[in-house]
């Protein structure tokens, strides 16, 4: 009788499951047939919602389309009025005036200059363990508070009535205004921060918006969620789509046939083979990343890295276009120099032309083994050896792999020489890197905002992020006087920091490898995507469905 | 039974007890902090936000204020998902992760018993061979490259099914098939071998003796007999649903809790890490004690009680 039940039972369920599922099949249908919704693939979840919190692009783009500024940074990083209409910057470069707009949250409350106070005390306050509160690191008294000896109300920012809002700054930061274009700049309203207290960003029924778009559908775990047309945003009338939604597909093939199924308007490829099916279509778009792979050598424990030759004879005996066109192969480009193309200019020059060196032979980012060679035994004479071994540190996966397995190739082809590949998890990589514990490591890094000394910044003496311990006082000194005495004149800024670019390259103090890129495919009636390299990326406030 | 199931019940609270604490001695000691501007921050707020997480305590501290929470269904925030409280992230994920896994073991074990039975009642012909070489197959293709190919298949060619995420019934039957792949082939064949052994024992020829028809024998003798060692391996082949759905959740999309878990361990998030740990070893020692109870129900000569029969 028991095994009759048992039978019965998963007869039951079988059959069951077998119709439901024969019904449900018609469910497959995309909401992308409606001229007013943008499907889009994201490859992570959405961590937050509190503009305060958020760290990871996912959180950054959808923040910013659902908020809004003082100011926004658009295409080719150019800097647009936000909730703040226009702004003033005092001759001394330390105070910044911003004129508001009248705008409202999406409960219909008035939004004013208060609302941007609170949003800014509020990541600057250490209760709320805001882990990109350093933006704010220029801002007056910031420093105190952060270590708890002011109140956050001495913090440089107050209101000037509903529609005017001053920020001190104690030093001049000619790029604070794509700061203020950053999620934990952003406005918060006191009210709804007090009503939902710790649930506050975390679910999108418990946040209230001023951007285009609310969000709505995100549970605080889901992997999908929408953008939805905000009413009460000031500038409604002008926002062309009325949906915008997002799905989570992390795998790099399902993302693809998603997309070939008409499941997504928008998705992101992965690796050569994927990118080569797009190659010579109108959908591919490969999309500059403010972003830098680069080699750092251990100058503080291994003292054969610590010779100017060796390090040179590294850096030219790596082919960086094979490296990107046959290893990559993803659109990726080779480095000119450590800041990436794209991230800033100067009376019409992009700044990696600027601090590149064109002369081929003395270029130390360009592949010439001969020289390398030279390079190599003139430095190892120098250090009294004949071979050297060294360990090569990267992330695990599958690009970082190749990567490893290319610069090995490369680099072995200098006479004497050994590298052997160590490829950890992420979080162990950073470790043994910050630990020392490396002779070569793969690093990365993506710009904060567009400006050079968001990259330059890394290698000064005392920097953390400086793993490879490269110490040098001239270039120590151009950036200290691009962020000091220099900080208010645009041009000498300019050129204190290509210089510092120039003696980082001629010095080899690092390796810089590749610039990477975003290989996005989008169906080809999407128009008017704002993107910019850094921060959160796509901007859909003009954006449409032809 | 009440004795039995108290006995196993104690030993069930004291898995999850040494699982608990050799898991979180051992996450003490992965590289690397769950900041992600750690760099950034001043040796202040690194406290602070440590401070927040209770961090800043000392290991055995942390060790019993995480007992304490835990034993109250209080399993912390995590670091991935701001401010979101474990339990609700793993509530919120488990629902998709238990539906599939159980789908996968009724359909495959059901499946496999059929076939296995038929391979051995039709022992030595075409169809015995044509089963084993597919319970072959589904033992020795990875439930991923099964999963790759049926969306290929039935996603992206057919369009029979959705290709990829959590909808209706409809979103459940590629991942349902690929995960069921391996409990279907391990049943097939162990159905296969048991039934042959069933087949050639003496009460079987006396069934047959008796003028018991071959559907008769089959059902009342036969299948019944061949059950016992299949409920055996069904512990086991639970355990491999729960691992393997992780790379079969992140093919298709599908919001479950084992893509979660790789994540949380990738990003130091210590709190996720834990609550997880804790309920798929909660999840394994419950199949494990039903397996053990439907064992004594199909056989009733095996007394959970531990009495000689």
């Amino acid at each position: 009788m028991k095994l009759k039940t048992l039978a019965k039972v998963g007869s039951v369920t079988l059959v069951t499951a077998l119709g439901l599922a024969a019904c449900g099949s018609s469910n497959s249908s995309s909401e992308s047939g409606s001229t007013k919704t943008l499907t889009w693939q994201e490859s992570a979840n959405l961590p937050t919602l509190d503009p305060s919190k958020a760290t990871d692009n996912v959180s950054m783009r959808t923040l910013n389309n659902s908020n809004e500024g003082l100011l926004m940074v658009g295409n080719d990083n150019k800097v647009q009025p936000g909730v703040a209409k226009s702004y003033s910057v005092s001759k001394d470069g330390k105070t910044y005036t911003f004129n508001l707009r009248k705008s409202k949250w999406s409960d219909g409350s008035e939004l004013t200059a208060k609302d941007f106070v609170y949003g800014i005390q509020r990541t600057a306050n250490p209760k709320t363990a805001s882990q990109y509160s350093y933006l704010l690191d220029h801002v007056k008294n910031y420093e105190a508070v952060s270590k708890k000896q002011m109140p956050v109300s001495s913090l440089g920012v107050k209101a000037e009535g509903n529609y005017k809002l001053v920020i001190t700054l104690s030093k001049p930061q000619s790029y604070f205004k794509y700061i203020v274009a950053m999620s934990p700049l952003y406005p918060q309203s006191e009210k709804a921060v007090k009503k939902y207290g710790s649930a506050y960003g975390t679910k999108s029924a418990d946040q209230v918006y001023n951007g285009p778009y609310k969000v709505t559908g995100w549970t605080g775990t889901n992997d999908s969620w929408t953008l939805t047309r905000n009413k009460d945003y000031y500038n409604n009338s002008k926002t062309k789509l009325d949906k915008v939604k997002f799905t989570v597909s992390k795998d790099a093939g399902t993302t693809l046939n998603q997309y070939q199924a008409g499941k997504f308007d928008v998705a992101t490829l992965s690796g050569k083979q994927q990118v080569n099916n797009f190659k010579n279509s109108p959908q591919l778009h490969d999309l500059k990343q403010s972003s830098m792979w680069y080699l750092e050598m251990n100058q503080k424990s291994n003292p054969v890295l610590k010779n100017e030759n060796i390090r040179k004879a590294i850096s030219l005996a790596i082919d960086r276009k094979a490296l990107t066109k046959d290893v990559l192969g993803d659109g990726s480009t080779p480095a000119k120099g450590l800041v990436p193309t794209g991230l800033a200019s100067h009376d019409g020059k992009d700044f990696a032309d600027a601090a590149e060196d064109s002369n081929e032979t003395t270029n130390d980012v360009s592949y010439n083994l001969a020289e390398a060679k030279k390079y190599w035994a003139k430095g190892l004479k120098e250090v009294g050896k004949k071979s050297v071994s060294l360990g090569l540190l990267a992330d695990d996966t599958p690009t970082a792999t190749k990567n490893t397995e290319a610069i090995q190739s490369d680099l072995t082809k200098l006479p004497g020489l050994k590298i052997t590949n160590q490829n950890l998890p992420f979080k162990t990589r950073l470790t043994n890197s910050q630990n020392g514990k490396f002779d070569l490591v793969l690093s990365g890094w993506n710009g904060d905002y567009p400006d050079p000394i968001t990259f330059l910044d890394l290698f000064t003496s005392d920097n953390a992020y400086n793993n490879g311990h490269w110490k040098n006082a001239e270039y120590d000194k151009y950036v200290s006087d691009a962020e000091g005495k220099d900080a208010n004149n645009a041009g000498k800024r300019w050129d204190d920091l290509v210089n510092a670019e120039k003696v980082l390259m001629d010095n080899a103090g690092i390796v810089p490898l590749y610039q990477p890129v975003l290989s996005q495919v989008r169906k080809d009636n999407v128009k008017g995507l704002e993107y910019s390299t850094t921060g959160p990326g796509f901007n859909f406030r003009d954006t449409y469905i032809k | 039974m009440v004795k039995y199931l108290s006995k196993r019940v104690f030993y069930l609270v004291l898995t999850l007890f040494i699982v608990t604490t050799v898991t979180f001695f051992m996450m003490k000691l992965m590289p690397g902090t769950p900041l992600t501007n750690q760099e950034k921050l001043s040796p202040s707020e690194i406290h602070t936000i440590y401070q927040q997480y209770g961090l800043d305590k000392p290991v055995w501290v942390q060790y019993l204020n995480y007992l304490g929470g835990a034993i109250t269904g209080n399993f912390g925030t995590s670091f991935q998902f701001s401010d979101q409280p474990v339990s609700y992230l793993i509530f919120s994920r488990i629902g998709a992760s238990l539906q599939l896994g159980i789908q996968a073991m009724v359909i495959g074990v059901l499946a496999g018993i059929v076939v296995g039975s038929i391979g051995a009642i039709k022992r030595n012909t075409w169809v015995d061979t044509t089963t084993t070489i597919i319970s072959i197959l589904g033992v020795s293709v990875p439930s991923f490259v099964l999963a790759v190919l049926l969306q290929n298949w039935f996603g992206l060619q057919l369009r029979w099914f959705p290709i990829a995420e959590w909808g209706g019934p409809s979103y459940t039957v590629l991942p349902t098939l690929a995960l069921a792949a391996l409990p279907f082939a391990e049943t097939a064949r162990f159905m296969r071998t048991e039934m042959i052994d069933v087949l050639s024992s003496d009460y079987i020829e006396l069934a047959k003796a008796k003028g018991l028809g071959q559907t008769g024998i089959i059902y009342h003798h036969a299948l019944r007999n061949s059950l016992i060692p299949i409920i055996t391996i069904i512990g086991p082949l639970a355990v491999n649903i729960m691992t393997g759905s992780m790379v079969v959740e992140n093919i298709f999309s599908i919001p479950g809790i084992g893509e979660q878990f790789v994540k949380s361990i990738l990003t130091n998030d210590y709190p996720t890490i834990m609550g997880l740990t804790i309920m798929y070893s909660f999840m394994l020692c419950v199949v494990l004690l039903i397996t053990d109870i439907v064992y004594g129900i199909i056989d009733p000569r095996i007394r959970i009680t531990g009495k000689k029969g």
